[in-house]
């Protein structure tokens, strides 16, 4: 049975009046990839920053290895890394000094730490620029070299917050690609993001996060599997009559019809047939349309029907 | 050693800050040295040309004329304003002196006696106006019963004044050297603050700046570590700066470093260096922003060299002026620097000022840093 890493319960946090956290809970095992989705300001940044002891808390308990987490946790200190949302390194040192800077936090050997930094360099792909000022650097590059001083010190647990802000798409997939690499090197990763497919992609587990609480928790599957909807069916006619709109919820397992713009959505419950189903409805009513497909849930229709809101909102 | 070794790092990227600062006080230093160096060592009278017009003509008036046409030339003059500003534009006169008719009334009721036009291109015209009031001065002591002992006056006015500039006997009296010496480490002050504050203030704002020090924070360096390798770094650097000024003043004055009292600037350097740091150590625990770093850098070393002495001699400030300079420590170390002392018992009380103030600086700085942790 592998070991629970992070174990976060009932963590409150406030700003004076706003509540951030609000009897937050989570848990990680080891060698998980954990997502912590949600929107904009919902409280993912301030869930990170307790669990690391950036922020004190109000109420609730935190517990990382098996242990209590306090400022002065440094044995449980030197097994984490953090790449922080904002690019966190010295203006005026070179690549290689901010990456060697970072790791002598954590690593006192002079020859173990010149390895550790090469091998950083090596898999964040700066070998080209070592002597570069990060002001010389493009911004995936930049997030490059913020991904490289949290990670050169080897640590199990690695918190990554939004680290493919503002990055071009080449940079976004050498940074996930990367992230993976390090899970399967065996680093247990939290990462957090607003970006839905990214999670879906990358993530063996997701929370998702709306005003400070945890919602679900679960694999891309089992969220999925917590709605109502099951299948999105998308069709353009090229023109359609209210009395229509109402019949065509008498096909069976039609939970919902949306307009949105000229195209038609509508939204089955589980079923079997569905797409044929809609297209015998078209032809029995010789209707034409301009394009149809199909359809299965996303992480957004789960943050839908869970808050009301798109997750993009 | 990661920290400091970062720290002198960081720090040396700003190098040019501080080669700024030090090639413009050796610049000032090299262009003091040759003017601190000469010293005047007798004064000479010169003869004025000068043109008299008495409407008066009483006894007294007459003893002037006679003592004005003993030490200066005489030319002939007209009672014409224009003719007489022109004379002394064309420097036909030096000086013009215009004696009233009332000249004994104004003389006794020590009223302006005299109207007097002179040359204000040349230096030298202060004289008449000099031998003009020494002559008053001496005729008012000299009148009684309604007149004036003009004979008393004349062996007065002969008697001459010989000024000798002598060794007191003490070794370390005010000479060219100790000139050199007082001019040189006052304005050591200027330097040290405006580097201290601008190098140490801006490398301390790069490692406080909030994301780098929460990385710090969730590393396994313990803060005591941490704080302590940041501390021997301001040090190091504190100490490097003071050590280039001691050893440039060796290598320039070298020589004539016996006839000074060298001690009492090197311990006055190194203390006031110490509370320099202390103060530093409070500014990058108050802000991180660099720009109010620099700024204070430029303000509180120009603005505490002016009012406490480095420009201008403490003698001639206000005493507003002191009082207010006397809340810094600039300010004893200026005092410390200009006082003729023979041990330096008799500055204790403004070494102990500026290591109080150091203390003050510290608490401080350190009930901000614990704010801020805790924050």
């Amino acid at each position: 049975m592998k070991e629970m890493i992070v174990k976060v319960k009932n963590v409150v946090k406030r700003y004076s009046e706003k509540l951030a956290l609000d009897h937050f809970n989570m848990e990680v095992k080891e060698g998980e990839i954990l997502g912590l989705l949600g929107p904009n300001g919902c409280g993912k940044t301030t869930a990170i920053n307790c669990i690391l002891s950036l922020l004190n808390f109000d109420k609730g308990e935190i517990q990382l290895f098996g242990q209590k987490m306090t400022p002065n946790s440094y044995d449980i200190k030197r097994q984490i890394g953090l790449v922080p949302q904002e690019v966190s390194v010295f203006e005026n040192l070179t690549v290689r000094e901010n990456i060697d800077y970072f790791c002598g936090l954590y690593v006192d050997d002079k020859n173990t730490r010149r390895r550790y930094v090469d091998e950083a360099i090596e898999f964040v792909g700066l070998k080209d620029y070592v002597k570069y000022y990060p002001k010389k650097l493009s911004g995936g590059l930049k997030r490059r070299l913020n991904i490289a001083c949290g990670i050169v010190h080897k640590p199990k647990l690695i918190f990554l917050d939004e680290p493919t802000v503002a990055v071009d798409a080449q940079s976004r997939n050498f940074i996930l690609e990367g992230i993976r690499k390090l899970n399967q090197e065996g680093s247990t990763i939290i990462y957090t993001t607003h970006y839905l497919e990214e999670a879906e992609m990358l993530c063996s587990r997701i929370i998702i996060m709306d005003n400070g609480k945890d919602l679900v928790s679960g694999t891309t599957e089992e969220l999925k599997a917590m709605i109502t909807t099951s299948e999105k069916i998308v069709v353009s006619f090229l023109s359609l009559e209210d009395e229509m709109i109402d019949s065509m919820h008498k096909i069976p397992h039609v939970v919902d019809i949306e307009k949105k713009g000229e195209d038609l959505i509508i939204k089955f419950e589980n079923g079997n047939n569905n797409l044929s189903n809609l297209i015998s409805f078209i032809t029995e009513h010789k209707l034409t349309y301009r394009k149809l497909y199909s359809q299965l849930p996303t992480l957004n229709d789960v943050f839908l029907e869970l808050t009301g809101r798109e997750l993009r909102d | 050693m990661t920290v400091y070794k970062y720290f002198i790092k960081v720090a040396l990227k700003n190098k040019w800050i501080i080669i700024m600062y030090i090639t413009i006080f050796f610049v000032m230093t090299l262009l003091n040295s040759t003017d601190a160096m000469k010293r005047e060592e007798s004064f000479v009278e010169t003869r004025l040309n000068i043109g008299i017009i008495d409407k008066s003509m009483s006894e007294l008036s007459s003893g002037l004329r006679e003592y004005l046409e003993k030490e200066n030339n005489i030319v002939d003059i007209l009672e014409d304003e224009e003719y007489i500003k022109e004379q002394i534009f064309l420097e036909i006169a030096d000086a013009v002196i215009i004696i009233p008719e009332d000249f004994d009334q104004k003389v006794v009721n020590k009223k302006e006696a005299i109207l007097i036009y002179k040359d204000d291109r040349k230096p030298q015209a202060l004289q008449i106006e000099n031998q003009v009031n020494k002559f008053l001065a001496f005729a008012n002591i000299t009148y009684k019963d309604g007149r004036f002992e003009l004979e008393d006056v004349k062996e007065a006015l002969n008697e001459s004044v010989e000024v000798q500039l002598l060794s007191s006997g003490d070794s370390y009296a005010r000479t060219g050297v100790d000139s050199w010496f007082r001019f040189y480490y006052k304005f050591t002050g200027y330097v040290i603050i405006g580097v201290y504050i601008a190098i140490i203030g801006l490398v301390m704002s790069d490692f406080r700046d909030k994301n780098v020090d929460n990385r710090r924070k969730i590393s396994s360096k313990r803060f005591l570590d941490f704080n302590k390798e940041m501390y021997l770094g301001q040090l190091t650097l504190a100490a490097a700066v003071t050590a280039v000024f001691i050893v440039a003043s060796m290598l320039i004055m070298g020589k004539k470093l016996g006839e000074v009292y060298y001690i009492k600037y090197l311990v006055n350097l190194i203390v006031f260096s110490f509370s320099i740091l202390c103060l530093t150590f409070l500014i990058s625990n108050i802000t991180r922003n660099k720009y109010a770093i620099t700024a204070l850098s430029t303000v509180l070393s120009l603005g505490t060299s002016f009012i406490s002495g480095v420009m201008v001699p403490q003698e001639l400030l206000g005493d507003k002026v002191l009082a207010i300079a006397k809340f810094f420590p600039m300010y004893y170390f200026v005092k410390i620097n200009d006082s003729m002392i023979k041990s330096l018992l008799e500055v204790r009380y403004e070494l102990f000022m500026q290591l109080l103030f150091a203390v003050v600086f510290l608490l401080i700085g350190l009930i901000f840093s614990k704010r801020a942790q805790k924050a």
